[in-house]
């Protein structure tokens, strides 16, 4: 933990017992412990917001939810605390894992939409259901907060609210600092290329939206038991909004940001009530403002300013990168890996983009995948990394079938590709580029995350020194903490390199490396190519560019119209009339130059 | 068999309410791929400002049209402050928040000017309800889905015959290529939020005489709008314009056998199962991505 977030931990703990020695009555406690209540709720949202950057305008449905569920479990069946918050934490579970299905298909502002009818319909549900949960005269007698039978004293409350918040702040963080925060925040920069390296896209999801509704749902328990009565209009889409301003005010991604959030947007309306009618309006500016001055709120832009005034080191210090080796190697899963598809066929409506392509990319050689602009090389990429799925014909590793899988088991698998046009994690420094490439071979799981275990840090400081070890490989150590967005385009293609093999793949796809470098460029890729070829690393080379293509290859395969004209060593294929003629036309029909290799 | 008919009639008013309202996401989405999520409101100005117009002795018909003009005014001014600066980063859902702010200002100046109360727009259409087969409606309530499809009608022709409609369209498929072509892609858009503004105003003068006009009547409203041109499929104006009529319908037979709480649980939950089914919505296109 930098020293920075240690100070904020140790101030909010402070804060959190200073406050009720201090509080001159029963009501500026109540309000402090209202604030430690939405703390909870907009630490939680952050996790869905900051990181996977989805936007849920359906809090105040999932705060219902667990209200609801508390207030009926310890009305009707005269559960404790404990037992409420738990019956409360999986009715809110399930809602969120509900939630986060639609974002398989539909992601931003149709999201967004989805959750707002999320918290109408629970509203709406609280007022039709009126047997259960009393209508719109809503549901009383809650009972004080109790344990195991013995009753909280107003104090004893508060510590379990103080504690909770305290608990879910450093969980957040903890998470944020692990793989799945880093798998957030790179399946929410670019999906593709984080599933392309193993991420479940999906799961990462569901998780965040998890994270959400549970500790809305336990903040909702915890509301029912403080105020003793709940009601279907608490619950409306303007606290909705109200929660994700508390995320975005006090900076989203930021570790104490929503704490901050929270607490502002609780006894900011306590100030605006001399404006009576203003209030409404007063909030509604308030949120504009935040979205042109301060669009990443206020610690997100402390920290931006922090790091303008001392940025850190560009690159990695000489001990650390003296003290990494790359290692280039496949994870030990058999010594050669051998590509082969059968008969692979991609049609799209009418038109067959790929058709009956047998192709076979021995162990450990440089295979060039070649042919003119709409051949199907793309496509035959996409099929095999499983981004397109085959209309027939199957292909596999190593005799391992893989047809029908899905992108990120197929990268579990042993296969990683680049791009051709990048897709990096932009926002991500130029080392968490390959760190998340490399978070394949982790196994610490979600509660080692969350609780920063022994394990989690050794795990954590390997995938770092194998990272290093990556970059001082393509030469990116002097840029190793730059945004990965600000590399130049040359730097990049390294770094999408350097980020496949972290995932230590059998074989390597390399989508038009070549692609806008230079000559000199070019040979140093040519160089790693060959490097990467003889660690053992099986390579499929799509390229245009002739030169490269001669100086690496052990075998060339040509597509035309989708089906494999020609396949053999270089020297061969370069002298095959098929070839010539899908490249140049035949001699006969005087035809220009149709899209020559360039 | 006459409750069925009556159903179908105010159901079909009220759809054409959504319809038109959900005309305007569509019209916006096309052209700026963002909304303006205080669309609700625009109907509100609407409503609200023609109840006022009428109160201070001014006749229905200038009420109207001057409350359906600043509406316009709003919808242009706020795509120029609240959606075009988030628009330009791809993703950014900047604007939602952002115009959902503006919204929430516009409600409280509403509820300032106007009050907490709702009241009714007086106008010849609710004078005397007439009968269809045995069903008492108001001719008001026939008059909102007959413009609602004129309009849809009218839009569909314009986009297709007309230079600017040309234009729009031209945007709607790619703003870069557009520009390229001289086209000035920012009028466009404003153009289309000022079209999608009147077409929600005029929504709310529409409805103002049959249901009660008050400053918090828009929020809802838009937010079905905008379910319906999701079910409906946002890129396709006749399926926002089937798919509000339809919802409107389906609404009020919830409403009468059921219960009102149970209409918005329907009406959101249809909404949500036909984004999971449909992602593109009924009538939607679909858009593909290549890597």
């Amino acid at each position: 933990m930098s020293r920075l977030h240690l100070l904020g931990f140790i101030a909010l703990a402070g804060l959190l017992v200073a406050v009720p020695l201090t509080a001159e009555n029963e009501y500026e406690l109540r309000l402090f412990m209202l604030f430690l209540i939405y703390g909870l709720i907009a630490v939680g949202l952050n996790v869905l917001v900051g990181l996977t950057g989805l936007v849920s305008l359906g809090q105040a449905g999932l705060f219902a939810l667990g209200s609801y569920t508390g207030a009926i479990l310890a009305v009707r069946l005269g559960a404790d605390l404990i037992t409420a918050s738990i019956g409360a934490a999986v009715v809110a579970g399930v809602a969120g894992v509900a939630l986060a299905y639609p974002t398989v298909r539909v992601r931003g502002v149709y999201l967004a939409v989805v959750t707002i009818a999320f918290g109408i319909i629970v509203e709406n549900v609280a007022i039709e259901w009126s047997s259960l949960t009393g209508g719109t005269t809503g549901l009383s007698g809650v009972p004080m907060p109790n344990v195991l039978g013995y009753e909280l004293s107003g104090y004893g409350f508060y510590g379990v609210l103080a504690v909770t918040l305290l608990l879910a702040t450093l969980a957040a963080h903890n998470l944020k600092v692990s793989a799945y925060g880093r798998a957030m925040l790179a399946v929410s920069q670019s999906e593709i290329a984080a599933r392309s390296l193993g991420i479940n896209a999906t799961g990462m999801r569901i998780l965040a939206f998890v994270a959400a509704a549970v500790t809305a749902g336990v903040a909702g328990v915890f509301y029912s038991f403080l105020n003793q009565y709940i009601s279907p209009d608490i619950f409306t889409f303007s606290d909705s909004v109200r929660f994700l301003l508390m995320v975005i005010l006090g900076g989203a991604a930021t570790t104490f940001g929503p704490v901050l959030g929270a607490f502002t947007l609780t006894y900011l309306p306590e100030y605006l009530q001399e404006f009576q009618l203003w209030q409404k309006f007063a909030y509604g500016a308030l949120l504009l403002i935040v979205m042109f001055v301060l669009p990443r709120g206020v610690l997100g832009t402390a920290g931006f300013v922090l790091k303008r005034l001392r940025p850190p080191a560009r690159g990695l210090s000489e001990a650390e990168i003296a003290s990494a080796q790359a290692d280039l190697a496949p994870a030990a899963r058999g010594a050669t890996a051998e590509l082969v598809t059968d008969g692979l066929t991609v049609r799209f409506g009418g038109l067959t983009a790929l058709s009956a392509a047998n192709v076979r990319v021995k162990g450990g050689e440089v295979h060039a995948l070649i042919g003119p602009n709409g051949a199907g090389k793309s496509t035959f990429v996409n099929a095999i990394s499983g981004v397109y799925r085959p209309t027939s014909g199957s292909f596999g590793i190593d005799g391992e079938d893989l047809t029908g899988k899905r992108q990120h088991e197929i990268a579990k698998l042993g296969l990683a590709r680049t791009f051709q046009n990048t897709e990096l994690f932009g926002d991500l420094t130029v080392i968490e580029n390959v760190m998340v490439g490399g978070q394949i071979g982790l196994s610490y799981g979600l509660a080692d995350a969350l609780l920063r275990t022994p394990r989690q840090r050794r795990e954590e400081r390997a995938l770092r020194a194998a990272a290093v070890g990556l970059l001082a490989f393509v030469g990116l150590t002097e840029h190793a903490n730059e945004a990965a967005r600000y590399l130049p385009f040359g730097l990049q293609r390294r770094l999408e390199i350097a980020r496949a093999l972290a995932a230590r793949p059998r074989l390597l796809l390399l989508d038009e490396p070549a692609a806008g470098l230079t000559t000199q460029e070019i040979d140093d890729l040519a160089a790693m190519i060959r490097k990467i070829a003889a660690s053992g690393v099986s390579v499929l080379l799509i390229e245009h560019h002739v030169d490269l293509i001669m100086a690496v290859a052990d075998t060339v395969t040509v597509l035309d119209y989708g089906q494999v004209i020609a396949s053999d060593r270089p020297g061969v294929v370069q002298n095959d009339p098929r070839v010539i003629e899908a490249y140049f036309g035949t001699p006969v029909a005087h035809g220009e130059f149709a899209e020559a290799a360039s | 068999m006459t409750t069925v008919l009556q159903y179908t009639l105010s159901g079909l008013a009220i759809g054409g309410v959504y319809a038109l309202v959900a005309l305007g996401f569509h019209i916006m989405w096309s052209t700026a791929k963002a909304v303006n999520f205080a669309h609700g409101d625009t109907l509100m100005i609407g409503a609200v400002l023609a109840v006022l117009g009428v109160d201070a002795g001014m006749p229905v018909w200038l009420a109207c049209s001057l409350s359906i003009l600043a509406g316009a005014v709003f919808g242009v001014a706020l795509e120029r402050i609240a959606v075009r600066p988030f628009t330009a980063e791809a993703n950014s859902i900047g604007w939602m928040l952002a115009t959902i702010a503006i919204g929430i200002m516009a409600e409280s100046l509403a509820t300032m000017q106007f009050g907490g109360f709702s009241r009714a727009l007086p106008s010849p259409g609710v004078d005397r309800p007439i009968s269809v087969f045995g069903a008492g409606v108001y001719p008001q309530e026939l008059l909102i889905p007959a413009v609602a499809v004129l309009l849809t009608l009218g839009l569909g022709l314009a986009q297709k015959r007309t230079l600017v409609g040309r234009a729009m369209r031209a945007v709607a498929h790619d703003k870069r290529a557009a520009a390229l072509m001289g086209i000035n892609v920012n009028r466009i858009v404003a153009l289309s939020f000022g079209i999608a503004a009147v077409l929600g105003a005029g929504a709310g003068v529409l409805v103002a005489p049959v249901i009660q006009a008050s400053a918090t009547m828009g929020v809802l409203i838009g937010l079905k709008g905008f379910a319906v041109a999701i079910i409906g499929g946002i890129t396709s104006a006749p399926g926002v314009l089937v798919a509000g009529l339809a919802f409107g319908v389906l609404e009020k037979f919830v409403e009468g056998y059921i219960s009102t709480a149970a209409r918005e649980i329907v009406a959101f939950g249809v909404m949500i199962a036909v984004l999971l089914a449909f992602p593109q919505g009924l009538f939607g296109k679909r858009e593909t991505v290549k890597v």
